[in-house]
């Protein structure tokens, strides 16, 4: 269990102070993967480096299991090496000295353990990871994403309190990121060891975490589990920064408290949708988020109780992306992005009637 | 790829002219043959002058008879013997001396919170403009017997007599070892940067302490740097004349470099025993480079990919970080303040004195008025002037044609280049300049005497150390750039001025200016080929300190110096204006 209260950082920078985080709250769950999601300055790193020690918070307090390692206004500071956590770098930071097996043991070297003991302990560390066939190669030879399961295995072999990950696959080309980012997933959720994960990847933040905290200018924007916050944002960057959307300016017209409907005036006509929130008032200027998957050239098959939205649209500019057809397309002055069907026709200028359920139409408070 | 390639029309592909080709291979061609002629003649020179009994210039010098009996006269004797002790031990105490001093500054400005450490590493390294006999010729005025600021001051206080002598062994390493203090700084200022402090923040989360990461993470990955710096700094002080020269004679102790250079000083000249002389160096010199290299190779293997953000993690010192402050300014003080600060006192005296208020008293300018009317130290000055800036810009020009063709293009033979021009690193000063004044008393070239011989021999001298700024740079050029225009239908040569060079400026501006202020104050070449005409400033100050001149020379020392600043100022205006922003 990992509790952050009040944590804020700042650094001196040539002439003004940054403040790189401005007071956060969070907390990780025993064995549950934690992700600290933003772009980059957000302050994710900081954040990260203040749990793991390597930078000392300005105040607030952080506390790690039952231990308080960070308490400013007390005095309280614990030094990174007595933590006991692991760390995966996004450089992977592997010795380049050492071989494989040398750089999973060295971490158990603190411990009370024989040589032989540890050699059995990294041994069985670099199984996990499936590296244990490379044991005694020297480090420098290995490729990338070798190299980041050497880091990985080097971070749990001491059986840490919690493992900590900045940026660990942005080093690594996709097909190789999307393979380690299942094992990663895997390696926690079988070991049941405590993470904190920093990215500025968005598929990775959703695939991998428990939860999901997204951050901006040094504060946490909002947090849920990586569906609701997919489907649910209640902010305009949320949305944004999470896939893509649709974002169509309007005015709140009327609001239903019971169902969470709310009626927007927009420059596409009225437009229903739901308020995530449920704190915008009548005539608040909002924005309408639709992802691109939510608008549907037919009628959707549940859309029973449902009201429906209906745009006429014109067909602008299609590509073929695989699983389907990213379409965008003109309705009256603005521009609307959409998938169609693969098999769709796809003449520009045609004519398209999209549908989309009120329930994929969030009204966010425009910021 | 190639399908594209060949189904766009006819008109659209890049021409493939013959002509194109062939100026860049009648480029090639040129630059193996210039620097045939500059690195392998003087080889070639100092082992057929030491396999010779007769003299350049008689009859059966140019004859296939060799012998070895310059190597037995040499070896047979003791003092060969003794100076290569001299040698050797004079060396290994002077680096050992620079290397505590250079580290322990690079470590502090580097890696530690100590207050000022910027200005420390800034005052270091501009110590380098000042001339490395200047420097030796002012720890002399400080500390010599008799006329020593430092014996006189202590025999008016307590009536002891020369407390200190420069005039010995430690008093030669001590000097030897401040000059080379900027030096290895530099080398391990970078090193240090080099290495990626994740590596040991990685350490820190295992939870190993600062001792442990220290020695087992820190050391080892700094070693090979390390390591290849003591080298570097050893072959640099086996190959170091000033020091020995002013001062090895009346310390008596004499080593390769003097040997060789009294050995062609005096008439009649014996090429023999300096040739084997010669030979006995380049051999140290070489076996010492071999292992430099398999180090910087092993150095090399030890960099990781690593991250953007690099701050240098920094070590906090708690209050001890003023003691680290005052000891590091101190050593700034003793290796740039001293030197120059001597000099601009010695020059306003009428004559040399210990520091009072009459001596203050009787400063005056009158040392510079004589230097002004007098030819014999105007016309070096401008010597000085027109070499330094203009071999700068030769051996730039050379160097970044080799980095270009080494590394942009897939010509065979291009290797050839690399290594010719990176042998000249063995040949020492004293050598060089001995070959080029033997190669031209052979051939019928009527430049003995000429600043041109000394330009060439500057030419091959600093062509290795420009090679690597300007490499470092082109490394960074990504190839797509110099293809692009290719592509483009762009003859080579325009795209070399137009896209390589400008985009190069960064490296080409730091090889210039190590070139340009190297050349203006280098002594050993100069010394060894001067005649009446082809002067330079450093000629001038070692002649004037053999008249015993020392306030004329302080006051031309200062006006080197000057000059030296302002036509470095003037370059960097200049260069402002021309190629890309340097990226801060």
């Amino acid at each position: 269990m990992i509790r952050i209260e009040g944590l804020s950082k700042t650094f001196a920078a040539k002439t003004e102070t940054v403040s790189a985080v401005a007071g956060i709250d969070f907390e990780v769950a025993a064995g549950e993967m934690v992700t600290l999601l933003g772009p980059s300055g957000c302050g994710k790193t900081t954040t990260l480096r203040c749990i793991a020690g390597l930078e000392r918070a300005d105040g607030g307090r952080i506390r790690i299991g039952d231990r308080t390692m960070v308490d400013v206004g007390a005095g309280v500071f614990v030094p990174a090496q007595r933590r006991n956590l692991g760390m995966v770098f996004q450089s992977y930071a592997i010795w380049p000295h050492m071989t494989v097996l040398e750089n999973v043991a060295y971490a158990l070297e603190g411990r009370r353990l024989s040589r032989s003991e540890r050699h059995k302990l990294a041994l069985e560390a670099l199984t996990t990871v499936q590296l244990a066939a490379l044991a005694d190669r020297p480090a420098p030879r290995l490729s990338g994403g070798q190299q980041q399961r050497v880091a990985i295995a080097r971070a749990m072999v001491g059986r840490p309190q919690a493992l900590l990950f900045d940026e660990p696959l942005s080093n690594l080309d996709a097909r190789l990121r999307a393979e380690m980012r299942n094992e990663l997933r895997r390696i926690q959720r079988e070991s049941g060891l405590t993470s904190v994960y920093v990215t500025h990847d968005q598929a990775e933040a959703l695939a991998i975490s428990d939860w999901i905290i997204v951050m901006r200018d040094g504060r946490i924007i909002e947090r849920g589990r990586p569906i609701d916050i997919y489907r649910y944002p209640r902010h305009v960057f949320t949305a944004q920064f999470l896939g893509t959307t649709n974002l169509i300016a309007g005015i709140v017209e009327e609001r239903d408290a019971q169902s969470g409907r709310v009626a927007v005036t927009t420059a596409l006509g009225r437009v229903i949708g739901i308020d995530p929130s449920l704190a915008l008032r009548d005539g608040v200027k909002v924005r309408v988020s639709i992802r691109p998957e939510d608008l549907s050239s037919q009628v959707p098959a549940d859309s029973a109780g449902t009201p429906l939205n209906v745009f006429e649209a014109r067909l602008t500019f299609a590509v073929f992306a695989g699983v389907a057809v990213e379409a965008e397309l003109r309705c009256g002055e603005v521009d609307i992005q959409c998938l169609l069907p693969r098999e769709a026709d796809l003449t520009p200028g045609r004519a398209v009637t999209l549908r989309a359920r009120a329930d994929a139409c969030l009204v966010l408070p425009e910021e | 790829m190639s399908d594209v390639a060949s189904t766009a029309p006819a008109a659209l592909r890049a021409p493939e002219s013959r002509f194109q080709f062939g100026w860049r291979g009648a480029a090639l061609a040129l630059l193996i043959v210039l620097l045939a002629y500059q690195v392998i003649i003087p080889f070639v020179m100092i082992i057929w002058t030491s396999l010779k009994v007769v003299r350049p210039g008689e009859a059966d010098f140019l004859s296939f008879s060799f012998t070895l009996a310059n190597y037995l006269r040499a070896f047979g004797s003791a003092s060969f013997w003794r100076t290569s002790w001299n040698t050797l031990a004079f060396a290994l105490a002077s680096t050992l001396l620079a290397f505590v001093m250079g580290a322990f500054v690079a470590w502090v400005v580097g890696r530690t919170n100590t207050p000022l450490a910027r200005l420390v590493g800034i005052l270091l390294v501009g110590r380098i403009v000042i001339p490395g006999v200047l420097i030796t010729i002012s720890w002399i005025l400080i500390a010599s017997p008799n006329i020593g600021l430092v014996n006189q001051v202590v025999l008016d206080l307590t009536g002891l007599r020369n407390v200190v002598n420069i005039y010995s062994f430690w008093g030669m390493v001590w000097v030897q070892a401040l000059e080379m203090v900027p030096l290895i700084y530099l080398l391990l200022a970078a090193a240090f940067q080099a290495m990626d402090p994740r590596l040991e923040e990685a350490s820190t989360m295992t939870g190993a302490g600062n001792w442990r990461t220290l020695r087992r993470i820190s050391l080892p990955l700094a070693l090979p740097a390390v390591g290849a710096a003591l080298l570097l700094l050893f072959v640099t002080t086996i190959e170091t004349f000033e020091v020995p020269l002013l001062m090895g004679g009346r310390a008596g102790l004499r080593v390769y470099t003097t040997e060789i250079f009294y050995d062609t000083a005096r008439t009649p000249i014996d090429w023999g025993l300096a040739s084997t002389y010669s030979i006995a160096l380049l051999g140290v010199a070489i076996a010492l480079l071999f292992f430099y290299f398999r180090l910087i190779r092993h150095g090399e293997r030890y960099q990781t990919i690593t991250g953007k953000d690099f701050r240098p993690r920094r070590i906090d010192l708690g209050r001890w970080r003023y003691l680290t402050c005052a000891l590091a300014l101190f050593l700034v003080f003793l290796i740039t303040g001293v030197p120059f600060l001597m000099m601009l006192y010695a020059s306003l005296l009428p004559f040399y004195q210990a520091p009072s208020v009459a001596a203050f008293d009787s400063m005056s300018l009158a040392n510079y008025w004589t230097l002004f009317h007098n030819s014999k130290t105007v016309g070096p000055m401008i010597n000085s002037t027109i070499l330094g800036p203009t071999v700068a810009f030769a051996v730039v020009l050379v160097v970044a044609l080799i980095s270009y063709f080494v590394q942009k293009t897939s010509i065979r033979g291009r290797h050839i280049l690399d290594l010719l021009a990176f042998a000249p690193i063995a040949i020492p000063s004293v050598v060089l300049g001995a070959t080029f004044f033997w190669f031209y008393l052979l051939v019928p070239l009527p430049l003995i005497g000429t600043l041109t011989i000394i330009g060439l021999a500057y030419l091959t001298k600093y062509m290795p150390v420009a090679l690597r700024f300007v490499s470092a740079s082109m490394m960074q050029i990504h190839s797509e750039l110099d293809e692009a225009a290719q592509v483009a239908g762009v003859p080579w040569w325009r795209n070399f001025f137009k896209v390589i060079l400008p985009l190069l400026k960064p490296g080409l501006l730091a090889a210039w200016f190590w070139v340009m202020v190297h050349a203006y104050r280098e002594l050993t070449i100069a010394l060894m080929l001067a005649r009446s005409q082809n002067r330079t400033a450093a000629v001038v100050i070692y002649d004037l300190w053999e008249e015993g001149s020392f306030l004329l020379l302080s006051a031309f020392g200062v006006l080197m110096f000057m000059l030296l600043i302002a036509l470095a100022s003037l370059a960097w205006s200049i260069s402002r204006r021309f190629g890309v922003e340097e990226q801060v």
